[in-house]
């Protein structure tokens, strides 16, 4: 039965993108949100708003219980996470489940199967998907030290609750190993609630490919091809791009089918992501997470593949099958996306919250803005610090960068501090053009010669 | 604002009952309501009153028998007095007047409450959690349907401080 309203429990842009995708498949809108986002885009263009709770997300956004009382009060029979928040716990979807809301997104089976870290790779490695060498849970230090020894330095801890970074420290020797281990689990402890680390063998040059797919949730998975999203900082994404352009065809073949596997086994209902380290130097990738949500970079491969996975999401969410088959998704041209954040990376990438006082974003053929800002709309400093995606797609690679280029020398903003000089600069960089790019390369290559250079 | 229910005009009527005051005289959207304590009540016919045709007049016997012989016209608040003081909803939830199903209700229009009395429940997935006054008056409006999806932050009761 198709869905007819349902309740948006997110912010800023997503929550934006939501309630238009909504719209136009004929679904009302409900959009819960906090007292700092009664006023928000999102808001103004949703059927209805209810004031989840104060500004602070753990009193709003964060409390599952509010949000799917507000979805039944108001009489919706779906409800979507976006992303962040609550989108990846398997107690939103279970209450959802209890209740008769549907969840856009996964069973809440499927997000505690993929969820936690060990789980994952136990599953993906009964469904043979390659792996790095890796540890099951470490009691200590000492046995931390031990498995290292045997399978080789480097070596990264990992938290078995979580990701972006946290609980991940790299060691190349057993004193380093043995030193960073205590730190990596409280910091896991800290973040997480749980301590419990891993250990993986470290890829020194490795770039960051994930697979979009959208389960159908009877054991069909499509996938919508790779993304490259090796531009990070401290873990997290700068820049994304569809398709991974330095993967070498076959690879990337490999890539998808171990992606849709892994999920097929597991009868995977709406949108995901596979998450992988690919080795330059091997040709070789090794699965590191399922993310069981919409993610922020999922407009590069809607730019490539001419779908619109939100609107995707709410049909299976409301058990219409997608008029599209595998076959049908046929990736042209390159995309790419940068975060436009309120932070200033000449003060340590200090967010920046405020009132913007002008907003001229690019626009033109094959560049698209994600955005819940216009000119006068305050940026709340509660939340994350993205205010922008700036999405580009043109016929290959090179001139996609030249796009990217022009659009960011185009965007104007005033009144906040931004990261848009500094991806200009990455854009106008020879090594992004020429894709010469890993996962360290911004903060060890890029970074240290920009701070020089601001002075 | 003017979707008048024949609650708003009750509650009205419990707050003219529970007050001092001799007349009640208010005009909104279509609706005109005056409400007197005196037997021969009538419309004060002043200038700019008559303009509108008269609203039905209701008689407060028939309609609310707890009313003294009054004659009634009437119709519901403009804005209430400044220093009248709102209490508010803590958080999101479902609004419910009484501890439980055919109990009666925590408060009613014209009781005085102190700042910790109880004044209503607020339900969440089957949690419940009671809001207390937060100040101590009388209270003169109670803003909210029972079994209402009230949001955070929504006016709940209006409360005329003590004196």
């Amino acid at each position: 039965m198709p869905l007819s309203r349902v309740l948006v429990a997110n912010r800023g842009e997503i929550a934006l993108r939501i309630v238009r995708a909504a719209k136009s498949l004929g679904v009302e809108t409900v959009l819960a949100a906090s007292v700092a986002d009664r006023e928000s885009l999102a808001a103004r263009e949703a059927d209805r708003v209810v004031t989840l709770g104060p500004a602070p997300a753990r009193a709003s956004y964060l409390d599952a219980n509010l949000v799917v009382h507000a979805a039944k009060a108001t009489g919706c029979d779906a409800l979507h996470p976006g992303y962040g928040f609550l989108s990846e716990r398997a107690a939103l979807a279970r209450l959802c489940e209890d209740h008769g809301i549907a969840f856009v997104g996964p069973a809440s089976a499927s997000i505690e199967a993929v969820g936690d870290k060990l789980a994952a790779r136990r599953l993906a490695k009964s469904a043979g998907v390659p792996m790095t060498p890796g540890s099951a849970k470490l009691a200590s230090a000492q046995e931390a030290v031990a498995f290292a020894s045997e399978v080789g330095f480097p070596v990264v801890t990992k938290a078995s609750a979580g990701g972006g970074g946290r609980g991940m420290v790299v060691a190349r020797d057993a004193k380093s190993l043995a030193a960073g281990f205590e730190r990596a689990s409280t910091e896991a402890k800290e973040a997480f609630g749980d301590g419990t680390l891993y250990l993986e063998r470290y890829v020194e040059r490795a770039r960051h490919v994930e697979v979009q797919v959208l389960g159908l949730g009877d054991g069909r998975v499509l996938h919508f091809g790779e993304r490259d999203c090796s531009m990070q900082r401290r873990y997290q994404k700068m820049i994304e791009e569809a398709p991974a352009a330095a993967m070498p065809n076959a690879t990337r073949a490999r890539l998808h089918k171990a992606a849709v596997e892994l999920l097929s086994s597991i009868r995977y209902r709406n949108a995901g992501t596979v998450e992988f380290l690919y080795d330059v130097e091997r040709d070789d990738f090794y699965f590191m997470e399922v993310n069981a949500r919409i993610q922020v970079e999922h407009p590069v491969s809607e730019m490539t593949s001419g779908v619109d996975l939100v609107k995707l999401q709410l049909e299976v969410a409301g058990g219409v099958l997608p008029p599209v088959t595998q076959r049908d998704i046929v990736p042209h041209g390159h995309a790419i996306e940068a975060r436009i954040l309120a932070e200033d990376p000449r003060r340590g990438f200090l967010p920046c919250p405020g009132r913007v006082t002008r907003w001229r974003p690019p626009h033109g053929e094959g560049v698209r803005i994600d955005t819940a800002i216009e000119e006068g709309t305050l940026v709340p400093p509660y939340y994350d610090s993205m205010i922008a995606k700036l999405i580009v797609h043109a016929p290959d690679r090179p001139h996609a960068v030249r796009r990217l280029r022009d659009a960011l020398d185009a965007f104007e903003i005033e009144g906040v501090a931004t990261n848009i000089e500094l991806l200009r600069a990455v854009a106008a960089h020879p090594d992004f053009f020429e894709n010469r790019l890993d996962t360290r390369w911004l903060e060890t290559v890029f970074l240290p010669h920009y701070g020089q250079q601001e002075g | 604002m003017s979707d008048i229910k024949p609650r708003d005009i009750e509650a009205l009527l419990e707050t003219f009952e529970a007050s001092d005051w001799s007349e009640m005289k208010l005009k909104i959207d279509g609706l005109e309501m005056f409400v007197s304590k005196s037997p021969d009540g009538r419309p004060a016919s002043g200038p700019g009153d008559c303009a509108t045709p008269a609203a039905p007049l209701v008689a407060s016997s028939a309609s609310t028998p707890a009313l003294s012989p009054a004659a009634v016209g009437v119709t519901r608040a403009g804005a209430p007095p400044d220093h009248w003081i709102t209490v508010r909803a803590p958080n999101l939830g479902t609004f419910y007047r009484s501890p439980k199903p055919g109990a009666p209700p925590y408060v009613k229009i014209g009781q005085h409450v102190d700042s910790d009395d109880e004044v209503c429940l607020i339900e969440v997935m089957k949690l419940f959690t009671t809001v207390l006054a937060g100040a101590s008056g009388v209270v003169r409006q109670v803003l909210v349907e029972d079994a209402e999806l009230v949001e955070f932050d929504q006016a709940l009761f209006l409360l005329e401080p003590a004196a």
